[in-house]
């Protein structure tokens, strides 16, 4: 894999990232929230000239209030198909940011700017994820006060009911998720597992409990690529053991409860925790942590659940820990990695698909 | 203690050659590593949260319960093992005396270091629990953000150099 660009973002850790329509936004300890325009960078785009002469002072489109929120930064998530950012924090809120319509070939920074929406309260200590559904009607948040809360969202992001606290984690929970086109929601835990939520008469109910890792669950994906077979629904996780997880769903018991069985432990590449996994449309899965290691994972064409590594890239920010990893299309539709770390980088790799 | 495992501890010679850590940073070149005689001068004189004395006058910490793995090169991840022994099996404590050490330790090494506290074997009756707090990067950045325990944590560190 090969280093596009390496955007030099906060003076602390950066614990999240996420993209959408061209715009980065970052979340860290320093209390900032920026929003970088990256979707134009392709990954042929390794001119050095190119590299030099771009400036991340031009690419910054706003830097959000540092007065919203007290403590560090913990998650950030773009509504889909709108305008809209959700950002969870230590302080144990949520914020909420609007952009006003933004054309990406307008001059960066020519009146960009987001504002805050609201602040949701609800969790009693620190929020350490949030996540909207695919649709973007609800937003899952959760705390280290073991609840995983959904709120349903109205149209202008202004207003947020909150329609189910599920509390049936026995610790803290550092991640949620949601699948790409249902709502079915996965959580992960200081209590070792991921539990799958899903959505039974007007409720939420956990449908499946995953025990396998022998630490800390971090992160889990779902799957993209199979998002057109309801039938064979996987998830990879990310954990304190060092392992990455592949787990699929395997059809319903006689309690009716969804069985999920770990299909593959894949291939050790790390000696650390790892804090952040992520699927593409692809289907390659990329893994990264404490260990400053990115690693690439490719699935054998002919013998489903036999993971490869074809990548593992070291020091990918020196000798710091990356915190998050996700895997991005840019306007010509290519699909890169970004990594976020504790040197307050986000680097952009460009990562050969064999 | 599955990071122990990978790689055997090299045995280090105290040299006695005291390198301000804080300014390494610039300087890429190799140097001298840092020995488990550094690591125990940065935390032995840290104050017992409930006791007029220091953690190594508490016998909490010692010299033969810290392990270090580092090259010396600087732009390299080093380890730093440090077990610790609270004086007794129920101390609510420990906790709080390793996150004191941690927050010691972080902020006078580099930030090449990957620090992990573990209490000693047997010598506490929530051993996993308390292992796995102290060793969780976002607890750890969460508690140092709370000031209460931050201001116990600084009365810890009062008394170092």
């Amino acid at each position: 894999m090969k280093l596009l660009r390496s955007f030099k973002l906060h003076n602390d850790k950066i614990w999240s990232i996420d993209y959408s329509s061209g715009l980065l936004a970052t979340a860290s300890s320093d209390l900032r929230i920026k929003i970088l325009r990256i979707g134009d960078i392709g990954s042929d785009d390794i001119d050095e000239k190119n590299k030099e002469n771009d400036d991340d002072d031009n690419r910054l489109l706003d830097e959000l209030d540092d007065s919203a929120h007290k403590k560090t930064i913990r998650s950030v998530a773009w509504r889909p198909n709108s305008n809209i950012l959700a950002a969870g924090s230590f302080d144990s809120t949520i914020s909420i940011w609007s952009k006003e319509d933004y054309q990406e070939d307008e001059v960066a920074g020519n009146n960009f700017s987001m504002d805050l929406l609201a602040i949701i309260e609800g969790h009693e200590n620190e929020v350490k994820s949030v996540a909207w559904s695919q649709d973007g009607y609800f937003l899952a948040t959760c705390s280290r006060d073991k609840s995983v809360w959904i709120w349903e969202a109205d149209e202008v992001g202004e207003e947020y009911e909150c329609v189910s606290v599920l509390q049936e984690h026995s610790q803290d929970i550092k991640h949620v998720v949601w699948h790409p086109t249902q709502n079915v929601l996965a959580s992960s835990s200081y209590d070792d597992t991921i539990r799958v939520w899903k959505e039974f008469d007007e409720d939420w109910e956990c449908a499946a409990v995953l025990n396998g890792h022998e630490g800390t669950v971090w992160c889990s994906d779902f799957e993209h690529s199979s998002v057109e077979k309801n039938d064979s629904m996987r998830l990879c996780s990310g954990s304190d053991d060092a392992k990455v997880k592949v787990w699929k769903f395997d059809g319903v018991n006689e309690d009716s409860e969804d069985i999920w069985i770990c299909e593959s432990t894949l291939p050790p590449v790390h000696s650390g925790p790892v804090y952040s996994v992520c699927w593409n449309d692809d289907g390659l899965i990329a893994s990264a942590g404490s260990d400053g290691v990115i690693a690439i994972y490719k699935e054998d064409e002919t013998l489903k659940g036999k993971w490869n590594c074809i990548e593992k890239n070291e020091k990918s920010h020196t000798f710091f820990e990356i915190n998050c990893i996700k895997w991005i299309k840019n306007n010509n539709d290519e699909t890169l990695l970004l990594s976020a770390s504790d040197d307050g980088h986000v680097n952009m790799w460009n990562v050969n698909k064999n | 203690d599955k990071l122990l495992a990978l790689q055997p501890v090299p045995l280090l010679v105290s040299d006695a050659d005291e390198n301000e850590s804080t300014d390494m940073e610039d300087d890429l070149e190799e140097s001298d590593p840092i020995d488990r005689q550094e690591i125990f001068d940065l935390i032995a004189s840290i104050s017992d949260p409930e006791h007029p004395l220091s953690l190594a006058q508490l016998a909490i910490v010692n010299l033969n319960n810290i392990e270090v793995i580092d090259s010396g090169k600087r732009d390299e991840i080093a380890h730093v093992i440090v077990r610790i022994t609270p004086t007794i099996t129920h101390c609510s404590l420990a906790t709080l005396i390793g996150l004191g050490i941690r927050v010691r330790l972080e902020r006078s090494l580099p930030s090449r270091f990957r620090i992990v506290i573990i209490l000693t074997k047997g010598s506490h009756q929530s051993e996993n629990q308390v292992n796995k707090q102290l060793n969780d990067k976002e607890r750890v950045a969460a508690a140092c953000e709370n000031p209460q325990l931050l201001g116990v944590v600084s009365n810890m560190l009062s008394t170092c150099k």
